[in-house]
């Protein structure tokens, strides 16, 4: 094997790790984001329900949080080439080991 | 009943003697301490914790007690560690400049290895992570190093304006302030303590069903059949766990260096 050609592996091995780090992290900020969104809006709601007597407003504010985190999630992660990384990442070239 | 007590008592328990099957459950998380100084009980998860800290400090310092330039030996396998950790988890996330956090990250993934791969080191056998107040400790360092980052390099108030995006209309900013509020502080610590801890755990549960159902359907009968169906199951768990632990490891770690980069350059 040339050593151009493990050159071009190992930036592919390097942009299947970013890859990989990028996917975990986002992932799991959508699920937080889901959880937080029914929360923070459920809470919001079940305060309001109580002042005004109307238990209701409590599942409601749940699923308000609940579209509020969806629409944000397809704003944030839902497009292509919506998630920028910082410039001075993936620009290493060859191996210092 | 306390710790592996349940497994023990179930010694001449078999199907079709009319013993209930004694399926495990808490109560093989809790341990009957080692030994008290007065009110506070020293218990196994204690003793492995420290082990793993131990094995972790001391496999290191073997290994780069006197590096040498063409390593040799277990500096060897010490440097293929690092390295492991930083072209799989460091550096994609961070990039070059994070090579300062390998230290870090490489004890943080270690210790929480070496304290999952416990499960399935006879003897042993039990994975610290599965008690929470192992976990959340770890999960603290991790946050408090985050925010302490963020705030250093963003200050205070540039850190809190970047959670959210620019480029977000004002109403929406404020609709987002509660939701990206709670993400933040009680979310995604939580999502990262929970996930290692419920892995962890219910690998552990399985385990052992596993393995006390093939002792308790093993006798000459059909139960033979069922106890080697059981015991091919506890084998196949076996398997899945030695993948689940590192992987566990890995993605609290890779979570880590994910956080410590956002702190260090908010998102664009």
């Amino acid at each position: 094997m040339s050593s151009g050609n493990d050159a071009s592996t190992q930036a592919q091995k390097r942009a299947a790790a970013e890859g990989r780090a990028q996917g975990l992290d986002i992932g799991w900020t959508v699920f937080s984001y889901l959880l937080a969104g029914m929360a923070a809006y459920g809470a919001i709601g079940w305060l309001i329900g109580r002042a005004v007597h109307v238990s209701l407003l409590f599942p409601i504010g749940m699923l308000v949080g609940l579209a509020i985190s969806l629409g944000f999630i397809i704003y944030r992660y839902g497009r292509v080439g919506a998630v920028t990384r910082p410039s001075s990442r993936g620009n290493a070239k060859g191996d210092d080991r | 009943m306390t710790g592996d007590v349940g497994v023990l008592a179930s010694g001449g328990c078999h199907i079709f003697s009319g013993c209930g099957f004694p399926a495990p459950g808490l109560q093989d998380f809790e341990w009957k301490p080692l030994f008290s100084i007065g009110s506070f009980d020293f218990t196994k998860p204690m003793l492995l914790a420290i082990l793993a800290a131990l094995v972790v400090i001391v496999f290191f310092w073997v290994a780069f007690r006197s590096p040498k330039l063409v390593p040799r030996g277990i500096q060897n396998l010490g440097e293929l560690a690092i390295l492991a950790v930083r072209d799989q988890i460091l550096r994609p996330s961070l990039g070059r400049k994070g090579d300062s956090y390998l230290p870090f990250l490489v004890s943080l993934f270690f210790f929480i290895y070496i304290m999952n791969v416990m499960e399935l080191i006879p003897l042993l056998q039990f994975p610290v992570t599965s008690r929470i107040g192992f976990v959340w400790p770890l999960v603290f360092i991790v946050y408090f190093l985050y925010l302490y980052l963020g705030v250093k390099n963003q200050g205070p108030w540039g850190y809190l304006k970047n959670m959210i995006p620019p480029g977000v209309p004002a109403p929406i900013y404020i609709i987002l302030v509660p939701v990206e509020l709670l993400r933040f502080f009680v979310f995604q610590p939580f999502t990262l303590g929970v996930r290692l801890f419920g892995n962890m755990f219910a690998g552990h549960l399985l385990l052992t069903i596993f393995t006390l159902a093939s002792w308790y359907l093993l006798s000459l009968s059909v139960g033979l059949v069922y106890a080697a169906g059981s015991f091919a199951l506890a084998i196949f768990v076996f398997l899945l766990e030695t993948l689940v632990t590192l992987l566990q490891a890995f993605i609290f770690t890779t979570l880590t260096a994910t956080y410590i980069a956002s702190s260090v350059e908010p998102a664009h």
